[in-house]
């Protein structure tokens, strides 16, 4: 019981993060402060581990508008990168998602000297079939930034037809998160076919999904990278 | 690529089961007229159709090709009567459509009823025919069925195309299980059931090629076999079909031992003519499916050697 019920708060303040996310996004240049402010105790923990469920996402206000960061915000994901490094064992994506986060930890904290971590493979991903592929690249959506370019988003590029493929199942089977994940790529990735319908697509998105802050922060995402937003 | 013998087996099976039932495809003459008799010509049709395509070609084997023709055969003279089944349907329903489209494959194997003939050449005349208000898939049928019996088409069949769905390739999302029928039937009409894939213009080819891996993922994730049958048809049909190899292992293992193909996930309990009526199909299509797609796996080997 007592799992379930730290589960159940961890996917609220995942949720009460993401909604901040889409706030600051919708709020232009207004950004306000989005993660807590304190990390102590039982509470600190329950947001650090948020920040790192959405990953670099969490500063995506930050990334995508080109407003300077609240230091005191800095400081929480500072302290969310590096408290707890991926295991050597730990799925890619986990471990990505790690990497995705130092860099953008890198980009606001000038006084973060670590070197850049070295990325890690992406063979998983160039052996996985269209459907895998869109699920895992839907998982690390935070790395989904205009003009940001690593390994993921190098197979990303290879393989267009085949996320617009997983984008249509994902609609189909009305994983709404999956789809507005894969949608945020397919905004960044040239050759997807124009039958694809990708704008409606990410308005059908949110019009079925958007009780979700996850669905929207990805829609939202995507919006502004179409309208030439650049990191 | 998936095992060809695989392929094959799926479609011996379908039409050891459609022989073994052939009685189930039926007329009722003493139909109540609120449901119609020609509602039970439709089975009839699409049986003569398919086994058609089984019958001309050359891959489906010596036994199966027998039992096409065999099927064909039983359904002209038992069922239709000699076609004189199709005349009395003509006659109680002067303008339907339905007695000349199960007319024209028996036609086009040289069966022959002279005076559904004059009937059909009679309605092509008429402005009626031509008005018939059907969805757009149907009018590109009839257009279709119109040139194989060497009637000029009313209306070309470009024209009878460009209000279907496919014609206007839209969102490949939205595609439900209505729609996805109405695209494979616009495939079939537009390749004469597979016997013209040439027929596919070059930029359905291109959209077909694009979104159909997305809709057998789906259609197979659902269980839904006959409208599986049905895309895998169409993959048989592209220039580069795919002969999807995880499709093809659950269609196959879908199949029960006597050859029935359900129509979604399992066999449905009952009566014996009620499991026809929900059954037929989808083992029409699996025979369907397993023919084109065997002739093309052959051809892609013949290519590759």
């Amino acid at each position: 019981m007592e799992q379930s019920g730290t589960s159940t708060r961890l996917q609220a303040a995942v949720q009460d993060l993401a909604s901040g996310v889409v706030s600051a996004l919708r709020g232009g240049g207004h950004t306000r402060a989005v993660l807590p402010a304190w990390t102590d105790g039982e509470a600190g923990d329950l947001a650090l581990a948020a920040v790192r469920v959405l990953g670099a996402d969490a500063m995506l206000p930050s990334l995508l508008l080109g407003v300077p960061p609240d230091p005191a915000e800095v400081a929480v994901f500072r302290k969310a990168v590096e408290a707890h490094p991926p295991r050597a064992d730990a799925a890619p994506t986990v471990r990505w998602s790690h990497w995705g986060m130092a860099r953008t930890l890198r980009r606001i904290d000038p006084s973060f000297s670590s070197g850049p971590p070295d990325e890690p493979g992406t063979g998983w991903l160039d052996e996985a079939g269209w459907q895998s592929l869109t699920h895992q690249l839907a998982v690390l959506a935070p790395l989904a930034l205009p003009g940001e370019d690593c390994a993921v988003s190098r197979a990303a590029v290879r393989r267009p037809v085949d996320v617009a493929r997983g984008f249509v199942r994902a609609v189909r089977r009305r994983d709404w998160r999956q789809a507005a994940g894969a949608g945020r790529w397919l905004t960044l990735l040239p050759g997807v076919p124009g039958t694809l319908g990708l704008e409606s697509g990410l308005d059908f998105v949110e019009l079925m999904g958007g009780q979700d802050p996850q669905v929207v922060l990805h829609v939202q995402a995507a919006r502004l990278t179409r309208t030439g937003a650049r990191v | 690529m998936t095992d060809t013998r695989l392929i094959h087996t799926v479609g011996v099976g379908a039409l050891e089961w459609l022989w073994a039932h052939r009685d189930g495809f039926r007329l009722e003459p003493d139909a109540d007229p609120e449901v119609g008799f020609l509602e039970r010509f439709k089975p009839v049709g699409e049986l003569a159709l398919i086994c058609k395509v089984l019958f001309r070609e050359g891959v489906a084997g010596s036994r199966q090709a027998r039992l096409a023709r065999q099927l064909l055969d039983h359904a002209w003279r038992d069922t239709l009567d000699g076609g004189t089944m199709l005349v009395r349907g003509q006659r109680t329903e002067p303008i339907s459509p339905i007695p000349f489209e199960v007319y024209l494959p028996f036609r086009e194997l040289g069966y022959s009823q002279l005076e559904l003939e004059r009937a059909v050449a009679l309605n092509h005349r008429l402005d009626s025919w031509q008005a018939y208000e059907t969805p757009p898939t149907r009018r590109l049928a009839l257009s279709a069925f119109q040139r194989r019996f060497g009637l000029t088409p009313r209306p070309p069949e470009p024209e009878a195309l460009r209000p279907t769905w496919l014609a206007r390739t839209p969102e490949p999302w939205t595609v439900e299980g209505h729609i996805a029928y109405d695209i494979t039937h616009c495939v079939f009409h537009l390749t004469d059931w597979g016997e013209n894939p040439d027929g596919l213009p070059p930029d359905l080819v291109g959209y077909l090629t694009t979104w159909l891996p997305a809709w057998i993922d789906d259609w197979l994730d659902l269980e839904r076999w006959d409208l599986l049958g049905e895309l895998l048809v169409v993959d048989a049909c592209l220039p580069r079909p795919t002969l999807d190899e995880p499709a093809w292992r659950a269609f196959a293992a879908a199949q029960r031992p006597d050859g029935a193909m359900p129509a979604i996930r399992t066999m449905p309990e009952g009566d014996e003519q009620e499991v026809f009526d929900i059954v037929y199909h989808s083992t029409l299509v699996a025979a369907f499916a397993s023919v084109l797609a065997t002739s093309r796996a052959l051809t892609e080997l013949a290519r590759a050697s």
